[in-house]
Protein backbone atom coordinates (compact mmCIF):
# COMPACT_ATOMS: atom_id res chain seq x y z
CA UNK A 1 0.00 0.00 0.00
CA UNK A 2 2.83 2.48 0.86
CA UNK A 3 4.76 1.75 -1.92
CA UNK A 4 2.07 2.55 -4.34
CA UNK A 5 1.29 5.53 -2.63
CA UNK A 6 4.69 6.41 -2.49
CA UNK A 7 4.94 6.02 -6.51
CA UNK A 8 2.15 7.92 -6.84
CA UNK A 9 3.17 10.74 -4.96
CA UNK A 10 6.56 10.37 -6.48
CA UNK A 11 4.39 10.42 -10.04
CA UNK A 12 2.41 13.84 -9.13
CA UNK A 13 5.68 15.33 -7.90
CA UNK A 14 7.34 14.62 -11.39
CA UNK A 15 4.12 15.19 -13.31
CA UNK A 16 3.78 18.84 -11.71
CA UNK A 17 7.46 19.56 -12.55
CA UNK A 18 7.46 18.05 -15.81
CA UNK A 19 3.95 20.19 -16.50
CA UNK A 20 5.74 23.22 -15.25
CA UNK A 21 9.12 23.27 -16.14
CA UNK A 22 9.17 21.31 -19.37
CA UNK A 23 5.77 22.37 -21.25
CA UNK A 24 7.39 20.87 -24.77
CA UNK A 25 7.91 17.31 -23.25
CA UNK A 26 4.85 15.73 -23.89
CA UNK A 27 5.48 12.24 -24.60
CA UNK A 28 7.36 10.87 -21.70
CA UNK A 29 5.82 8.51 -19.76
CA UNK A 30 7.03 9.15 -15.89
CA UNK A 31 6.76 5.33 -14.93
CA UNK A 32 10.43 5.12 -13.67
CA UNK A 33 11.16 8.68 -13.20
CA UNK A 34 13.54 8.26 -16.35
CA UNK A 35 13.53 6.35 -18.78
CA UNK A 36 15.18 2.54 -18.85
CA UNK A 37 17.96 3.63 -21.41
CA UNK A 38 19.16 6.79 -19.57
CA UNK A 39 19.39 5.09 -16.27
CA UNK A 40 21.28 2.15 -17.72
CA UNK A 41 23.64 4.01 -19.71
CA UNK A 42 23.86 6.15 -16.59
CA UNK A 43 24.81 3.29 -14.60
CA UNK A 44 27.36 1.92 -17.57
CA UNK A 45 26.01 -1.51 -17.01
CA UNK A 46 22.66 -3.66 -17.88
CA UNK A 47 21.55 -6.18 -16.12
CA UNK A 48 20.46 -8.98 -17.69
CA UNK A 49 18.45 -12.26 -15.99
CA UNK A 50 18.35 -15.60 -17.19
CA UNK A 51 18.29 -19.05 -16.09
CA UNK A 52 21.79 -20.27 -16.41
CA UNK A 53 20.74 -24.04 -16.16
CA UNK A 54 19.37 -24.39 -20.20
CA UNK A 55 22.58 -25.34 -22.16
CA UNK A 56 23.52 -24.50 -24.96
CA UNK A 57 21.14 -21.24 -24.32
CA UNK A 58 22.66 -19.82 -21.12
CA UNK A 59 24.39 -21.98 -18.57
CA UNK A 60 27.51 -21.68 -16.64
CA UNK A 61 31.36 -22.63 -18.44
CA UNK A 62 33.92 -23.90 -16.05
CA UNK A 63 34.85 -21.17 -15.03
CA UNK A 64 31.51 -20.31 -13.73
CA UNK A 65 30.94 -17.71 -15.81
CA UNK A 66 27.75 -17.25 -17.61
CA UNK A 67 27.92 -19.02 -21.09
CA UNK A 68 25.82 -19.98 -24.38
CA UNK A 69 24.21 -18.34 -26.77
CA UNK A 70 21.47 -15.75 -24.97
CA UNK A 71 24.78 -14.58 -23.27
CA UNK A 72 26.50 -14.08 -26.08
CA UNK A 73 23.78 -12.11 -27.75
CA UNK A 74 23.18 -10.17 -24.61
CA UNK A 75 26.60 -9.96 -24.26
CA UNK A 76 26.65 -8.23 -27.74
CA UNK A 77 23.33 -5.83 -27.52
CA UNK A 78 25.10 -4.81 -24.44
CA UNK A 79 28.23 -3.48 -26.63
CA UNK A 80 26.22 -1.87 -29.01
CA UNK A 81 24.41 0.22 -26.54
CA UNK A 82 27.74 1.05 -24.66
CA UNK A 83 27.37 -0.42 -21.83
CA UNK A 84 28.74 -3.61 -19.62
CA UNK A 85 26.79 -6.52 -19.39
CA UNK A 86 25.83 -8.09 -15.54
CA UNK A 87 24.28 -11.49 -15.84
CA UNK A 88 21.60 -12.23 -12.84
CA UNK A 89 20.77 -16.02 -12.85
CA UNK A 90 17.77 -17.26 -11.46
CA UNK A 91 14.46 -19.76 -11.88
CA UNK A 92 12.28 -18.73 -14.80
CA UNK A 93 9.12 -18.19 -12.93
CA UNK A 94 11.59 -15.59 -10.67
CA UNK A 95 12.93 -13.98 -13.88
CA UNK A 96 9.52 -12.76 -15.47
CA UNK A 97 8.55 -11.79 -11.62
CA UNK A 98 11.70 -9.77 -10.94
CA UNK A 99 11.94 -7.75 -14.53
CA UNK A 100 8.55 -6.22 -13.07
CA UNK A 101 9.85 -5.59 -10.08
CA UNK A 102 13.27 -3.60 -11.15
CA UNK A 103 15.17 -6.42 -10.23
CA UNK A 104 16.96 -7.04 -14.11
CA UNK A 105 16.82 -4.25 -17.05
CA UNK A 106 15.34 -7.25 -19.37
CA UNK A 107 15.54 -10.96 -19.64
CA UNK A 108 17.65 -13.04 -22.52
CA UNK A 109 16.50 -16.70 -21.38
CA UNK A 110 14.58 -18.02 -24.30
CA UNK A 111 11.68 -16.41 -23.07
CA UNK A 112 9.34 -17.22 -25.88
CA UNK A 113 6.92 -14.82 -27.29
CA UNK A 114 3.29 -15.28 -26.65
CA UNK A 115 0.29 -12.67 -26.75
CA UNK A 116 -0.28 -13.76 -22.99
CA UNK A 117 3.53 -12.68 -21.90
CA UNK A 118 3.22 -9.10 -24.35
CA UNK A 119 0.44 -8.08 -21.65
CA UNK A 120 2.99 -8.33 -19.18
CA UNK A 121 6.11 -7.14 -20.79
CA UNK A 122 7.52 -6.14 -24.35
CA UNK A 123 9.62 -7.98 -26.44
CA UNK A 124 12.25 -7.31 -29.07
CA UNK A 125 12.18 -8.76 -32.56
CA UNK A 126 12.98 -12.19 -32.33
CA UNK A 127 16.04 -13.54 -31.83
CA UNK A 128 16.03 -17.47 -32.70
CA UNK A 129 13.42 -19.80 -33.63
CA UNK A 130 13.58 -22.80 -31.83
CA UNK A 131 11.76 -25.93 -33.82
CA UNK A 132 10.49 -29.06 -31.95
CA UNK A 133 11.06 -32.27 -34.30
CA UNK A 134 10.78 -35.90 -33.88
CA UNK A 135 13.97 -37.96 -33.20
CA UNK A 136 14.83 -40.79 -33.38
CA UNK A 137 17.70 -43.54 -33.81
CA UNK A 138 19.99 -43.12 -36.78
CA UNK A 139 19.24 -46.18 -38.38
CA UNK A 140 15.22 -45.81 -37.96
CA UNK A 141 13.61 -45.18 -41.05
CA UNK A 142 10.08 -46.41 -39.98
CA UNK A 143 9.20 -42.87 -38.60
CA UNK A 144 9.35 -40.02 -40.39
CA UNK A 145 6.56 -37.51 -39.03
CA UNK A 146 4.18 -37.73 -36.37
CA UNK A 147 1.88 -39.60 -38.56
CA UNK A 148 3.79 -43.08 -38.07
CA UNK A 149 3.51 -42.81 -34.19
CA UNK A 150 0.74 -45.35 -33.98
CA UNK A 151 1.47 -48.22 -32.16
CA UNK A 152 4.93 -46.99 -31.19
CA UNK A 153 6.22 -45.96 -28.14
CA UNK A 154 6.98 -42.05 -27.71
CA UNK A 155 9.09 -40.87 -25.13
CA UNK A 156 8.46 -36.84 -23.53
CA UNK A 157 8.64 -34.92 -21.12
CA UNK A 158 6.19 -35.27 -17.96
CA UNK A 159 3.99 -32.21 -17.48
CA UNK A 160 5.60 -30.69 -20.64
CA UNK A 161 4.14 -28.86 -23.44
CA UNK A 162 5.05 -31.43 -25.53
CA UNK A 163 3.06 -34.30 -23.69
CA UNK A 164 0.29 -32.29 -23.65
CA UNK A 165 0.76 -31.70 -27.34
CA UNK A 166 0.86 -35.60 -27.76
CA UNK A 167 -2.04 -36.38 -25.49
CA UNK A 168 -4.43 -33.56 -27.04
CA UNK A 169 -3.66 -32.88 -30.48
CA UNK A 170 -1.20 -35.89 -31.94
CA UNK A 171 -3.23 -39.52 -30.45
CA UNK A 172 -7.03 -38.33 -31.46
CA UNK A 173 -5.05 -37.93 -34.92
CA UNK A 174 -3.05 -40.90 -35.86
CA UNK A 175 -4.27 -43.46 -33.36
CA UNK A 176 -3.49 -44.84 -30.11
CA UNK A 177 0.26 -45.29 -29.04
CA UNK A 178 2.26 -45.70 -26.09
CA UNK A 179 3.59 -42.40 -23.52
CA UNK A 180 6.50 -42.66 -22.05
CA UNK A 181 7.11 -40.11 -19.27
CA UNK A 182 10.28 -38.50 -18.27
CA UNK A 183 11.91 -36.44 -15.23
CA UNK A 184 14.76 -34.70 -17.55
CA UNK A 185 15.67 -35.02 -20.99
CA UNK A 186 18.95 -36.79 -20.77
CA UNK A 187 17.51 -39.95 -19.80
CA UNK A 188 15.05 -40.07 -22.50
CA UNK A 189 17.63 -39.07 -25.21
CA UNK A 190 19.11 -42.29 -23.18
CA UNK A 191 16.10 -44.51 -23.79
CA UNK A 192 15.90 -43.74 -27.65
CA UNK A 193 19.66 -44.38 -28.27
CA UNK A 194 19.18 -47.94 -26.19
CA UNK A 195 15.83 -48.41 -28.30
CA UNK A 196 13.59 -48.44 -25.17
CA UNK A 197 11.41 -45.92 -26.83
CA UNK A 198 10.82 -45.55 -30.80
CA UNK A 199 11.00 -41.67 -31.10
CA UNK A 200 10.64 -38.68 -28.91
CA UNK A 201 9.78 -34.84 -29.42
CA UNK A 202 12.17 -31.95 -28.48
CA UNK A 203 13.72 -29.09 -29.02
CA UNK A 204 17.02 -29.71 -31.52
CA UNK A 205 19.15 -26.64 -30.17
CA UNK A 206 18.52 -27.30 -26.97
CA UNK A 207 19.31 -31.23 -27.30
CA UNK A 208 22.58 -30.73 -29.18
CA UNK A 209 25.08 -30.54 -26.50
CA UNK A 210 23.54 -33.45 -24.61
CA UNK A 211 23.63 -36.14 -27.83
CA UNK A 212 27.52 -34.92 -28.91
CA UNK A 213 28.73 -35.21 -25.18
CA UNK A 214 26.70 -38.82 -24.48
CA UNK A 215 27.28 -39.67 -28.59
CA UNK A 216 24.27 -40.88 -28.80
CA UNK A 217 23.09 -42.11 -32.61
CA UNK A 218 19.91 -39.87 -33.01
CA UNK A 219 18.42 -38.09 -35.60
CA UNK A 220 15.76 -35.38 -36.32
CA UNK A 221 13.32 -36.51 -38.53
CA UNK A 222 10.57 -34.79 -41.24
CA UNK A 223 9.10 -30.95 -40.76
CA UNK A 224 9.35 -29.19 -37.01
CA UNK A 225 6.37 -30.05 -35.19
CA UNK A 226 5.52 -26.59 -34.21
CA UNK A 227 8.30 -23.30 -34.19
CA UNK A 228 8.46 -20.89 -31.51
CA UNK A 229 10.47 -17.29 -31.65
CA UNK A 230 12.41 -16.14 -28.28
CA UNK A 231 13.20 -12.35 -28.12
CA UNK A 232 14.35 -10.14 -25.18
CA UNK A 233 11.81 -9.65 -23.00
CA UNK A 234 11.50 -6.18 -20.91
CA UNK A 235 9.05 -4.31 -18.94
CA UNK A 236 6.12 -2.35 -20.80
CA UNK A 237 6.58 1.59 -22.18
CA UNK A 238 9.90 1.62 -22.67
CA UNK A 239 10.72 2.57 -26.02
CA UNK A 240 13.79 3.77 -26.25
CA UNK A 241 15.46 0.97 -24.60
CA UNK A 242 13.39 -0.98 -27.10
CA UNK A 243 14.38 0.56 -29.91
CA UNK A 244 18.05 0.71 -28.82
CA UNK A 245 17.95 -3.20 -28.92
CA UNK A 246 16.09 -3.67 -32.06
CA UNK A 247 18.85 -1.46 -33.45
CA UNK A 248 21.89 -3.78 -32.14
CA UNK A 249 19.96 -6.43 -33.05
CA UNK A 250 19.46 -5.78 -36.58
CA UNK A 251 23.20 -4.51 -36.71
CA UNK A 252 24.31 -8.07 -35.35
CA UNK A 253 22.12 -9.42 -37.93
CA UNK A 254 23.29 -7.81 -40.68
CA UNK A 255 26.97 -7.13 -39.76
CA UNK A 256 27.42 -11.02 -39.50
CA UNK A 257 27.84 -11.02 -36.23
CA UNK A 258 24.56 -12.83 -35.46
CA UNK A 259 25.78 -15.40 -37.81
CA UNK A 260 29.10 -16.03 -35.78
CA UNK A 261 27.38 -16.49 -32.45
CA UNK A 262 24.54 -19.36 -34.57
CA UNK A 263 27.87 -21.43 -35.81
CA UNK A 264 29.31 -21.05 -32.61
CA UNK A 265 26.37 -22.63 -30.34
CA UNK A 266 24.21 -24.60 -33.29
CA UNK A 267 26.54 -25.27 -36.36
CA UNK A 268 23.89 -23.58 -38.72
CA UNK A 269 22.81 -20.18 -40.35
CA UNK A 270 20.61 -17.88 -38.17
CA UNK A 271 17.24 -19.01 -38.94
CA UNK A 272 15.48 -15.63 -38.47
CA UNK B 1 -13.68 -35.56 -7.00
CA UNK B 2 -15.66 -36.48 -10.17
CA UNK B 3 -12.47 -36.59 -11.78
CA UNK B 4 -11.10 -38.95 -9.28
CA UNK B 5 -14.25 -41.40 -10.34
CA UNK B 6 -13.85 -40.58 -14.11
CA UNK B 7 -10.07 -41.66 -14.18
CA UNK B 8 -10.23 -43.77 -10.97
CA UNK B 9 -9.49 -47.27 -13.69
CA UNK B 10 -6.47 -45.20 -14.77
CA UNK B 11 -5.29 -44.96 -11.02
CA UNK B 12 -6.15 -48.60 -10.55
CA UNK B 13 -3.64 -49.59 -13.26
CA UNK B 14 -1.05 -47.68 -11.24
CA UNK B 15 -2.38 -49.51 -7.95
CA UNK B 16 -1.81 -52.42 -10.06
CA UNK B 17 1.80 -52.13 -10.81
CA UNK B 18 2.58 -50.82 -7.10
CA UNK B 19 1.50 -53.90 -6.08
CA UNK B 20 3.28 -56.09 -8.41
CA UNK B 21 6.50 -53.96 -7.87
CA UNK B 22 5.90 -54.76 -4.37
CA UNK B 23 5.33 -58.37 -4.55
CA UNK B 24 7.56 -60.04 -6.89
CA UNK B 25 10.22 -58.15 -5.45
CA UNK B 26 9.30 -59.49 -1.89
CA UNK B 27 9.56 -63.04 -2.65
CA UNK B 28 12.59 -62.79 -4.66
CA UNK B 29 13.77 -60.44 -1.63
CA UNK B 30 12.71 -63.45 0.60
CA UNK B 31 15.15 -65.66 -1.06
CA UNK B 32 18.06 -63.39 -1.66
CA UNK B 33 17.49 -62.36 2.21
CA UNK B 34 17.51 -65.88 3.59
CA UNK B 35 20.81 -67.19 1.63
CA UNK B 36 22.52 -63.97 2.31
CA UNK B 37 21.91 -64.13 6.06
CA UNK B 38 22.99 -67.84 6.50
CA UNK B 39 25.90 -66.59 4.21
CA UNK B 40 27.00 -64.21 6.56
CA UNK B 41 26.35 -66.59 9.86
CA UNK B 42 28.26 -69.77 8.17
CA UNK B 43 29.99 -68.92 5.13
CA UNK B 44 33.28 -69.46 4.78
CA UNK B 45 35.70 -66.03 5.22
CA UNK B 46 35.48 -65.38 1.25
CA UNK B 47 31.84 -65.77 0.95
CA UNK B 48 31.09 -63.90 4.81
CA UNK B 49 32.62 -60.77 3.52
CA UNK B 50 30.77 -61.05 0.01
CA UNK B 51 27.95 -60.76 1.99
CA UNK B 52 28.83 -58.42 4.30
CA UNK B 53 29.73 -55.86 1.03
CA UNK B 54 26.71 -56.22 -1.01
CA UNK B 55 24.67 -55.43 2.55
CA UNK B 56 26.91 -52.78 2.98
CA UNK B 57 26.82 -51.56 -0.85
CA UNK B 58 23.10 -51.70 -0.81
CA UNK B 59 21.65 -50.41 2.10
CA UNK B 60 24.47 -47.33 2.46
CA UNK B 61 23.12 -46.40 -1.54
CA UNK B 62 19.67 -44.38 -2.16
CA UNK B 63 17.45 -47.00 -3.77
CA UNK B 64 16.92 -44.16 -6.39
CA UNK B 65 20.38 -44.43 -7.51
CA UNK B 66 20.67 -48.73 -7.40
CA UNK B 67 17.21 -48.21 -10.13
CA UNK B 68 18.94 -45.14 -12.28
CA UNK B 69 22.50 -47.51 -12.73
CA UNK B 70 20.56 -50.79 -13.33
CA UNK B 71 18.44 -49.26 -15.70
CA UNK B 72 20.47 -46.74 -17.53
CA UNK B 73 23.86 -47.68 -16.66
CA UNK B 74 23.65 -51.16 -17.74
CA UNK B 75 23.24 -50.63 -21.72
CA UNK B 76 26.45 -49.01 -21.59
CA UNK B 77 27.82 -53.00 -20.87
CA UNK B 78 25.11 -54.75 -23.75
CA UNK B 79 22.50 -55.24 -21.12
CA UNK B 80 19.37 -53.68 -22.01
CA UNK B 81 16.80 -54.23 -19.58
CA UNK B 82 12.60 -53.41 -20.03
CA UNK B 83 11.44 -50.99 -17.82
CA UNK B 84 9.68 -53.22 -15.64
CA UNK B 85 12.24 -56.07 -15.27
CA UNK B 86 15.18 -53.39 -14.34
CA UNK B 87 12.38 -52.56 -11.79
CA UNK B 88 11.84 -55.92 -10.57
CA UNK B 89 15.60 -56.64 -10.15
CA UNK B 90 17.12 -53.57 -8.65
CA UNK B 91 13.74 -53.85 -6.26
CA UNK B 92 14.48 -57.63 -5.59
CA UNK B 93 18.28 -56.56 -4.80
CA UNK B 94 17.64 -53.84 -2.52
CA UNK B 95 14.85 -55.58 -0.24
CA UNK B 96 16.92 -58.65 -0.27
CA UNK B 97 19.86 -56.93 1.66
CA UNK B 98 17.49 -55.36 3.82
CA UNK B 99 15.62 -58.46 5.08
CA UNK B 100 19.12 -60.26 4.71
CA UNK B 101 19.86 -58.39 8.37
CA UNK B 102 16.76 -59.19 9.82
CA UNK B 103 16.80 -62.82 8.96
CA UNK B 104 20.11 -62.61 10.54
CA UNK B 105 19.11 -60.87 13.47
CA UNK B 106 15.94 -63.52 13.81
CA UNK B 107 18.88 -66.38 13.74
CA UNK B 108 20.92 -65.12 16.18
CA UNK B 109 17.93 -64.65 18.61
CA UNK B 110 17.93 -68.26 18.15
CA UNK B 111 19.97 -69.85 21.39
CA UNK B 112 22.60 -71.48 21.09
CA UNK B 113 21.15 -74.61 23.46
CA UNK B 114 18.56 -75.19 20.45
CA UNK B 115 21.72 -75.96 17.70
CA UNK B 116 23.44 -78.22 20.11
CA UNK B 117 20.62 -80.51 21.38
CA UNK B 118 19.56 -80.78 17.71
CA UNK B 119 23.51 -82.10 16.91
CA UNK B 120 23.04 -84.15 20.04
CA UNK B 121 20.42 -85.98 18.41
CA UNK B 122 22.04 -86.56 15.41
CA UNK B 123 21.06 -84.18 12.90
CA UNK B 124 23.36 -82.72 10.35
CA UNK B 125 24.08 -78.60 10.03
CA UNK B 126 21.44 -78.13 7.17
CA UNK B 127 18.89 -80.16 9.32
CA UNK B 128 19.08 -78.16 12.52
CA UNK B 129 19.06 -74.91 10.38
CA UNK B 130 16.09 -76.08 7.96
CA UNK B 131 14.15 -78.28 11.43
CA UNK B 132 15.15 -76.36 14.13
CA UNK B 133 16.50 -72.94 13.69
CA UNK B 134 14.53 -71.35 11.05
CA UNK B 135 11.10 -71.98 11.68
CA UNK B 136 12.17 -70.38 15.48
CA UNK B 137 13.79 -67.78 13.87
CA UNK B 138 10.98 -66.84 11.58
CA UNK B 139 8.40 -65.66 13.73
CA UNK B 140 11.16 -63.59 15.54
CA UNK B 141 11.47 -61.66 11.81
CA UNK B 142 7.67 -61.33 10.97
CA UNK B 143 7.87 -58.09 12.46
CA UNK B 144 10.61 -56.34 11.10
CA UNK B 145 9.97 -58.12 7.83
CA UNK B 146 5.99 -56.23 8.11
CA UNK B 147 8.36 -52.79 8.25
CA UNK B 148 10.66 -53.34 5.42
CA UNK B 149 7.27 -54.60 3.41
CA UNK B 150 5.43 -51.17 4.29
CA UNK B 151 8.64 -49.65 3.51
CA UNK B 152 8.53 -51.31 0.16
CA UNK B 153 5.33 -50.74 -0.99
CA UNK B 154 6.13 -47.06 -0.44
CA UNK B 155 9.43 -47.28 -2.40
CA UNK B 156 8.10 -48.29 -5.28
CA UNK B 157 6.98 -45.02 -6.26
CA UNK B 158 10.36 -44.23 -7.26
CA UNK B 159 10.59 -46.66 -10.36
CA UNK B 160 8.58 -44.10 -12.34
CA UNK B 161 12.37 -42.89 -13.03
CA UNK B 162 12.47 -45.97 -15.18
CA UNK B 163 9.20 -44.75 -17.00
CA UNK B 164 7.19 -47.81 -15.04
CA UNK B 165 3.45 -45.67 -14.50
CA UNK B 166 3.04 -46.93 -11.00
CA UNK B 167 0.62 -45.11 -8.51
CA UNK B 168 2.13 -42.11 -7.50
CA UNK B 169 3.48 -41.66 -11.49
CA UNK B 170 -0.07 -42.25 -12.63
CA UNK B 171 -1.27 -39.36 -10.28
CA UNK B 172 1.52 -37.24 -11.40
CA UNK B 173 0.17 -37.55 -14.96
CA UNK B 174 -3.04 -36.95 -14.24
CA UNK B 175 -2.53 -33.55 -12.39
CA UNK B 176 -0.34 -32.45 -15.25
CA UNK B 177 -3.58 -33.09 -17.40
CA UNK B 178 -5.95 -31.39 -15.53
CA UNK B 179 -4.13 -28.98 -13.20
CA UNK B 180 -5.39 -29.96 -9.98
CA UNK B 181 -3.51 -32.20 -7.96
CA UNK B 182 -5.14 -32.41 -4.48
CA UNK B 183 -7.99 -34.85 -5.57
CA UNK B 184 -5.07 -37.15 -6.89
CA UNK B 185 -2.95 -37.03 -4.07
CA UNK B 186 -5.83 -37.97 -1.69
CA UNK B 187 -7.05 -40.20 -3.59
CA UNK B 188 -3.37 -42.56 -3.93
CA UNK B 189 -2.87 -41.99 -0.51
CA UNK B 190 -5.98 -43.72 0.20
CA UNK B 191 -5.08 -46.58 -2.14
CA UNK B 192 -1.67 -46.88 -0.75
CA UNK B 193 -3.04 -46.84 2.77
CA UNK B 194 -5.38 -49.84 1.97
CA UNK B 195 -2.76 -51.76 -0.07
CA UNK B 196 -0.08 -51.61 3.27
CA UNK B 197 -3.33 -52.26 5.79
CA UNK B 198 -4.00 -55.64 3.78
CA UNK B 199 -0.23 -56.26 3.85
CA UNK B 200 -0.14 -56.03 7.46
CA UNK B 201 -3.52 -57.75 7.83
CA UNK B 202 -1.97 -60.98 6.08
CA UNK B 203 1.76 -60.79 7.67
CA UNK B 204 -0.68 -60.74 11.47
CA UNK B 205 -1.96 -63.79 10.08
CA UNK B 206 0.90 -65.74 9.24
CA UNK B 207 2.25 -64.50 12.89
CA UNK B 208 -0.65 -65.65 14.61
CA UNK B 209 -0.31 -68.98 12.45
CA UNK B 210 3.21 -69.22 13.62
CA UNK B 211 2.67 -69.09 16.75
CA UNK B 212 0.33 -71.72 17.26
CA UNK B 213 3.02 -74.20 17.54
CA UNK B 214 3.75 -73.03 20.82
Amino acid sequence: MSVKLQKFVKATLLLTVLSLVLAACGSKTAQDGANSLEKIKKAGTIRIGLMGTYAPYNFLNEKHEVDGFDADVAKEVAKRLGVKVEFITGEFSGLIEGLQKDKYDALVSQVTITDDRKKTMDFSTPYVKNAVNVIVKSDNTAIKSIDDFKGKKIGVGLGTNDEKYLRDVVMPKVGNFNIATYNDVITSLKDLNVGRIDATINNVFAIKPLIEKNHFTVKAVGEPIKEDFAGIAIRKNNPELLDAINKALDEMKTDGTFKEIFHKWFDVDPNI
Amino acid sequence: MELVFKNFQFLLTGAYYTLLLTVVPMFFGLIIGIIVAIARLKGNVLVRNLAKGYVSLIRGTPILVQIFIVYYGLPDFGITLGPLTAAFISLSINVGAYLSETFRGAILSVPNGQSEAAFSLGLTPWQTMRRVVLPQAARVAIPPMGNTFIGMLKETSLVSIVTVTELLRSAQLLVAQYYVAMPFFVAIALMYWVMSVSFSFILNRIEARLAKAY
